[in-house]
């Protein structure tokens, strides 16, 4: 028998209790764009496996003007794969733009016409000369998960699209910010996070391009990408290849902030951090800060009899099982403004090795005085076992993470709060834990979730 | 379903080895013997048949399916040529798209669900394009189809690279499956000492030189005139070279799974047999 290759925590490249989806997922980041609407060249049930797990079975969030039912697909049978399947392609994109209504289209294939070697951008770019906004991105599954599928699709709209049909790529406009932050869909509360991350950068004086979800004007809006006086990156990676390309081709400084701000100590020391990057909007920050906190610590003010009084029960110890950037966006808060106490942090969005390091150095500064360890696995089934070898003290823990720990967390007799792909037990609309005001719904989830168990 | 005792041979080699030159005139020997034989050609060029149909007659399996879709007849595909053999071409894409290998997979499924696979057949043959350049071309042996390979080989190096490389394709498919190398056929370049050669190399790989197919340029002139040795010029003493290649193959019992040798052996052997040294001092251009 060969030998299997394993990393440190026995990981094999097979994993169980998958945490995101494939390249080809990232159709979702296009129907994330109003007015965007994705075209796809994959084989039958390539797509809908997409949605049901990145959508449905994750908040069930719909698939709405341009996702779920409605992505056309040319659904690959055995003759494409031995003839090619570029004719049949091309046939899809004229039937799409007949009766598709759409201010960009986007072709993503899959993993058989980029096995085979359809040449998808030739077959896009007869279009493209005849003046049709639609690009083409190669999102064959073996290039990676939807985050590095999420990258290629941002990359082939701001070249093959912003770039030809931007008016104007020379001017910079002040204040005005690209903000690349969570992933559309496989972060469940996505809608909701962008809409108050924009609300708060809104709120410090800057004019925000979010770029995904109802808070941006569309396509319209990515044209004007180039304008920005900078790229924000919130977040410890997701992002920061499509900054640099922006660096490199409209000469865009960026802004790199590993940390989601959750709750007032957050988002005041990120809101500062930007006004100081930019030497901008330094008093509008200041101002915003103090009425928003006002609001944020009246609300709190009532929670601390409960917080303080209900001794019989509330986790002390916590464990975050999610994507880099809520995993630790959520550390810090509960860390800073709930004194919790840090157990496993296990990351399991596949990020890549080249951000590990610098990942691992945010955790070792939660606190002045509070350090945590982070893993980096994707398999559920070691990810379930750390998670049970952990020592949580003689309380039981509260574990942020997936339907795929619930099993697991009721072992342990703990808490669980869903935060991270797939969340099988919430319908979720436009609710966000992010900000001021998602942290006060994340406070009302964890402590529903702790005093509701003896329920 | 093919019967039980029919014989699935894969020829497998070096590309313009000669495999398709040898599979047609020891098939034309085999028809003599009484044999049934389909000859089945792997290579989208589709030329595996030319010297059985007296050119390229058919259309292939591919081109069919392409223009006529599933509802194919087994009549448009598979035509008799010399001596009785079925011959079928499974074709492939244009050149530069699709995907060549899984033409062949498609094609041989096809075969099979048309009956192409008769209990009257007492062998088919595979005529598989130069080397394995992906799973699609080892097809025939890997669904376990061919349980019986025969490489065509001569004394020039390239060709024996190409051997040892077919022979770890086999070892890798013959762990799992019954398929087994029959033996090494020699088609003669006039390289010195050239028996010997293959005769070392077969044994290395733990296999027969089942026969060595001296040059003659009856088998040029008899390509040209779209026909086998044995139709062409059946006193010839070439003829005699493949009938007597055909018996060996019908009589053949060694069937081996392959040793195939390191990169650093295999240039041992080159160097014993002097080969490398030709190679050095072959000034010509």
């Amino acid at each position: 028998m060969p030998k299997i290759k394993k990393d440190k925590n026995g990981q094999t490249n097979s994993i169980n209790q998958v945490r995101y989806g494939c390249a080809l997922g990232a159709m979702h980041s296009v129907s994330a764009i109003p007015g965007a609407i994705p075209i796809t060249h994959c084989g039958p049930g390539c797509v809908d496996k997409q949605y049901m797990s990145l959508s449905f079975y994750n908040g069930y969030q719909g698939g709405g003007y341009s996702g779920g039912a409605v992505p056309p697909s040319s659904n690959l049978q055995e003759k494409d794969v031995v003839f090619g399947g570029a004719k049949h392609l091309d046939q899809l994109i004229e039937a799409s733009l007949k009766i598709l209504e759409g201010d960009l289209f986007v072709v993503l294939n899959g993993c058989i016409p980029e096995i085979v070697g359809d040449d998808i951008g030739a077959v896009v770019a007869r279009y493209q000369e005849k003046g049709v906004p639609i690009v083409s991105a190669e999102t064959g599954g073996f290039k990676g998960n939807n985050f590095t599928g999420h990258e290629i699709v941002t990359e082939a709209i701001i070249e093959q699209y912003v770039d030809k049909y931007a008016q104007d790529k020379e001017t910079k406009k002040k204040g005005l910010i690209n903000v690349w932050s969570e992933l559309p869909f496989q972060n469940t509360f996505w809608r909701g996070d962008l809409t108050e991350l924009k609300r708060i950068l809104e709120g410090a004086g800057w004019e925000v391009n979010i770029l995904f979800g109802y808070g941006s004007k569309g396509v319209k809006e990515w044209l004007t990408i180039p304008n920005a006086e900078f790229n924000l990156v919130v977040g410890p990676w997701l992002g920061l290849k499509t900054a640099k390309l922006l660096e490199r081709k409209y000469d865009q400084p960026y802004l790199h902030l590993p940390v989601l701000p959750i709750g007032a100590k957050q988002v005041a020391e990120f809101l500062r951090a930007i006004a100081e990057f930019a030497k901008e909007n330094e008093v509008q920050t200041e101002r915003f800060i103090k009425q928003e906190e006002k609001e944020y610590y009246y609300y709190l003010e009532y929670f601390t009899d409960f917080y303080a009084e209900y001794w019989w029960g509330l986790p002390a110890v916590y464990s975050v099982v999610s994507d880099a950037a809520y995993n630790l966006a959520i550390n810090k808060f509960v860390v800073n403004q709930l004194g919790l106490i840090p157990g496993k942090q296990i990351i399991t969005d596949h990020t890549p090795e080249k951000y590990h390091e610098a990942i691992r150095a945010e955790y070792q500064k939660l606190a002045e005085d509070v350090g945590a360890e982070v893993e980096f696995v994707e398999d559920g089934y070691i990810v379930n076992q750390l998670l049970k070898q952990e020592d949580y003290g003689h309380k039981p823990p509260v574990i942020f993470g997936t339907s795929w720990e619930r099993d697991t967390v009721k072992e342990l007799n703990g808490h669980i709060v869903e935060v991270s792909y797939p969340v099988s037990y919430d319908v979720v609309l436009n609710k966000t834990y992010i900000g001021y005001r998602g942290a006060l719904t994340l406070l009302e989830t964890i402590f529903t979730t702790a005093i509701s168990q003896s329920a | 379903m093919a019967k039980e005792g029919l014989r699935q041979i894969a020829i497998y080699g070096k590309g313009g080895i000669g495999k398709s030159t040898t599979t047609q005139n020891l098939t034309a020997g085999l028809t003599e013997l009484g044999k049934n034989v389909m000859v089945v050609g792997c290579d989208p060029k589709a030329d595996s048949t030319r010297l059985l149909l007296g050119g390229l007659a058919q259309k292939t399996v591919l081109d069919t399916l392409r223009d006529e879709g599933e509802e194919v007849e087994l009549d448009s595909i598979l035509k008799t040529g010399f001596g009785g053999t079925r011959c079928v071409e499974s074709g492939g894409p244009e050149p530069g798209v699709g995907c060549a290998g899984r033409g062949i997979i498609t094609s041989i499924g096809l075969l099979e669900r048309l009956g192409a696979y008769t209990d009257d057949l007492d062998y088919v043959f595979y005529d598989v394009l130069g080397d394995v350049v992906c799973g699609g071309f080892a097809m025939p042996i890997r669904e376990g189809k061919a349980k019986e390979i025969y490489i065509v080989a001569s004394g020039e190096m390239m060709s024996l690279y190409a051997a040892n490389n077919i022979s770890k394709g086999i070892a890798r498919y013959a762990a799992k499956g019954g398929v087994r190398l029959g033996g090494i056929i020699c088609n003669s370049r006039n390289v010195d000492r050239e028996l010997e050669l293959l005769r070392a190399f077969a044994e290395e790989l733990g296999t027969q030189l089942i026969h060595f197919v001296p040059r003659d340029n009856v088998v040029q002139h008899a390509e040209i005139h779209k026909e086998t040795v044995i139709q062409y010029k059946p006193k010839a003493h070439q003829a005699d070279e493949y009938r007597e290649l055909a018996r060996k193959i019908e009589e053949n019992e060694l069937f081996v799974i392959p040793k195939p040798m390191t990169q650093d052996r295999l240039e041992e052997i080159l160097l014993e047999y002097g080969l490398m040294d030709n190679v050095e001092d072959d000034y010509r251009i």
